[in-house]
């Protein structure tokens, strides 16, 4: 175990204060730690890219006789990083059949560029409205669990919660499709499914589709279709738009909340032995105003950081959901690539994905040390 | 003690002295959720080994009946198939469920151990040097890991290795694989409590009576970590079984005529038999289709079990695979969750 990183040579020591005549630094803690971390998210997406071009490409140009369908970076490594950086995310010929010949020109073929552009809308609508579901439901319920001693409220969610976090999101999903099924097409006149728009038997039954969506899901102008659905004064699909996003948010929501939960849970508990607590409660302050007074502000901080660390979750939670609405989003667009064995395609997405990740993680942070300062950075 | 031996140094006086396993026992038995949780274990690790016993030769090996392949009038539960008849497979549902029990406890076994052997061990070497250049290191290696979801990596990585060697490459090395990418977020979580740790009165004791590093890690730092570990334990069993189950299920659902999207009435309703036989995607780690594993029944089921929009119709066809599944995470839950309580039998 290397100890090279500590002053005095043993891992775990104090850093030694600095000394009384140097000179003040230019940036607090708090940017000092931002402009490191910042500087450290290239690194890291490098190395993201280092062990996809280890896992991808390498073993392709190893073997003989690669099956048909992996397709290699066929790049040099600093070539790939290179165009990564640079947004050459390489062009994808198939879609041009898959989507009957569409684009500016068929007979080019379209970059992945181009293709995200698409795909990436969806999610993002999707993300604004499941998030803040899922804040509102998690906040309260961790609080509640964590502050309550009686066995009859933690033990049930926790069991709860568990059981939701085991549970495959896109069973919950299929689920809860097939329960609304019936209802929404006598309601709507449309099926749950089939993306953030109306179905594509819903747009034949009212004229066919209108001149701002392409290829039968992608809108215009801005690419978010509820958005563009009230840009475009089309009322009734902003209201089908409206209603799917809120029940596959919804289904987003309580299945990232069950993951959510346990961690958060915890932390809700220790703030309730903690001094000033176990103080203010001596004084004869009421429990409702000890938890939603000052252990919800205290668990705040720590609740962010949390929230940061199961992004990766969340992302997974969202993408399985967008599979089983059949929504052409961010999710979608990987489960299509991995088992078709277009791997092609993968190398940008997972590269965007991982600068989403980190920069939210940083965003994150930030926030959660302007909440509490107490930590290494904001010393 | 014996003449002429040396005598051994007295303890050093003690305010509190740490109770015994026995005195904790006596003073806080195992809660009823505790005791559950060893009893669920304990029914899976039964029908494991009898399944190794009953099966024998076939225990990798699903038995397909003709008869109960096609989907029409498949047979639900019953005296007879207690489970139903998981059609596609053509099946017993009840001997597929508990032919599989021995290789998902392999497989989750293998990876957990993987996971928190790996995530305990640098998270606390992480969280002791918080600020050094060993904690950079894994946090760096770590964070660049977790940035990307658990599935797309282990899907990516696995099928890479699959290329090179599609021969050799199988359940184990998925296992591996699985857990070794599983460990940034079990690391992660211990850091956070091990940087605390370090910096307790005790450890600057220790440190200060020049135990070292190694000591410090071990006999401090790591059972005091240990609380982080149990929360996350049962939350890494859901990766394993969403990657096991959801690119089956939407690889057998989008194969013509699949049943994935529900079909409003009078439009395109293909017929429901060209993906009657299971199909694995080619990066899966299970050796065939006939393979008896509880998430690619999960999987299969589900696209099955929604055959017809806005019903229920073969519910037994994922519930049963679904429960084999929750309810080992859930014993495993109550077991972490136990074991955590009565470790702080004090508080």
């Amino acid at each position: 175990m290397s100890s090279s990183g500590s002053r005095d040579g043993s891992l775990g020591r104090s850093r030694a204060p600095p000394a009384r005549g140097s000179p003040r630094p230019v940036l607090s803690g708090v940017a000092r730690y931002a402009v490191q971390r910042l500087l450290l998210i290239p690194a890291q997406l490098v190395f993201v890219l280092l062990i996809l071009y280890l896992v991808l490409d390498v073993p392709v140009s190893l073997t003989q006789n690669p099956p048909e369908s992996l397709l290699r970076i066929d790049q040099g490594f600093y070539q790939m990083v290179f165009n990564l950086f640079t947004g050459n995310w390489g062009t994808a010929s198939f879609v041009r059949y898959a989507n009957g010949g569409g684009g500016p020109n068929p007979a080019e073929p379209i970059p992945w560029s181009w293709i995200f552009a698409y795909y990436i809308p969806p999610s993002i609508q999707l993300a604004v409205f499941a998030l803040p579901i899922a804040a509102v439901l998690a906040y309260p319920v961790s609080l509640l669990a964590g502050w309550s001693r009686r066995p009859g409220v933690d033990a049930p969610a926790r069991f709860v919660t568990l059981t939701g976090a085991l549970l495959p999101v896109f069973v919950v999903g299929t689920l809860v499709l097939n329960a609304l099924f019936l209802g929404y097409l006598g309601y709507f006149q449309d099926v749950p499914s089939q993306g953030l728009l109306p179905a594509d038997f819903w747009f034949f039954n009212h004229g066919g589709y209108p001149s701002w969506i392409l290829y039968q899901f992608a809108t215009q102008p801005t690419g978010f279709p509820l958005v563009d659905a009230l840009i475009n004064h089309a009322w009734t699909v902003a209201a089908i738009s409206f209603t799917k996003t809120l029940i596959q948010a919804s289904v987003v929501a309580v299945a990232y909340v069950a993951i959510f939960f346990r961690h958060a849970r915890s932390i809700a508990r220790s703030v309730r032995e903690e001094a000033y607590i176990v103080g203010a409660r001596s004084r004869g302050i009421s429990e409702r105003t000890l938890l939603w007074r000052h252990a919800a502000r205290a668990v705040a901080p720590s609740f962010l950081l949390v929230f940061a660390l199961t992004i990766p979750e969340y992302l997974g939670v969202q993408f399985a959901v967008e599979v089983a609405f059949v929504d052409p989003g961010f999710g979608y667009l990987i489960f299509a690539s991995l088992t078709g064995g277009v791997l092609s395609p993968l190398v940008p997405l997972v590269f965007l994905m991982a600068i989403v990740v980190l920069v939210w993680a940083l965003v994150v942070d930030l926030i959660a040390i302007r909440l509490d300062p107490h930590g290494v950075a904001g010393r | 003690m014996t003449e002429g031996t040396a005598p051994r140094p007295a303890e050093p006086p003690s305010a509190l002295p740490r109770p015994s396993v026995r005195e904790r026992w006596a003073r806080r038995p195992p809660g009823l959720s505790f005791l559950v949780g060893v009893g669920m274990l304990a029914v899976y690790l039964v029908a494991a080994l009898s399944a190794l016993v009953v099966f024998r030769s076939s225990l990798d090996q699903l038995p397909s009946t003709v008869a109960w392949v096609p989907l029409e009038n498949p047979i639900g539960p019953s005296a007879v198939h207690p489970f139903g008849v998981m059609a596609g497979f053509g099946t017993d549902l009840f001997r597929a469920v508990w032919q599989a029990t021995p290789w998902d406890l392999g497989i989750v076994a293998g990876i957990l151990g993987i996971d928190v052997f790996l995530g305990f061990f640098l998270g606390a070497i992480a969280g002791l040097d918080e600020g050094g250049l060993v904690d950079a290191l894994i946090t760096f290696v770590g964070d660049s890991l977790g940035s990307i979801p658990t599935f797309v990596l282990a899907v990516v990585v696995f099928a890479g290795l699959l290329t090179v060697a599609p021969q050799t490459v199988g359940l184990p090395v998925f296992v591996a694989v699985f857990g070794i990418i599983l460990w940034p977020t079990m690391a992660r979580t211990v850091r956070e409590r091990a940087r605390i740790i370090a910096h307790q009165p005790y450890v600057e004791g220790a440190r200060a009576s020049g135990a070292s590093s190694l000591r410090i890690l071990v006999r401090h730092v790591m059972p005091n970590s240990l609380g982080p570990v149990l929360a996350q334990i049962p939350l890494d069993v859901a990766p394993v079984f969403f990657v096991l189950s959801a690119f089956p299920w939407y690889y057998n659902c989008q194969l013509p005529g699949g049943p994935h999207v529900p079909v409003p009435p009078g439009h395109l309703a293909p017929p429901p038999t060209p993906y009657l036989v299971p199909v694995l995607p080619y990066f899966s780690p299970l050796p065939s289709n006939a393979f008896p594993e509880w998430g690619f029944l999960l999987g299969f089921g589900t696209c099955e079990g929604f055959s017809f929009p806005g019903g229920f119709n073969y519910w037994w066809m994922y519930l049963f695979p679904l429960l084999a599944i929750v309810g080992l995470g859930v014993a495993i839950g109550l077991v972490c969750d136990g074991i955590e309580r009565w470790r702080h039998f004090d508080r």
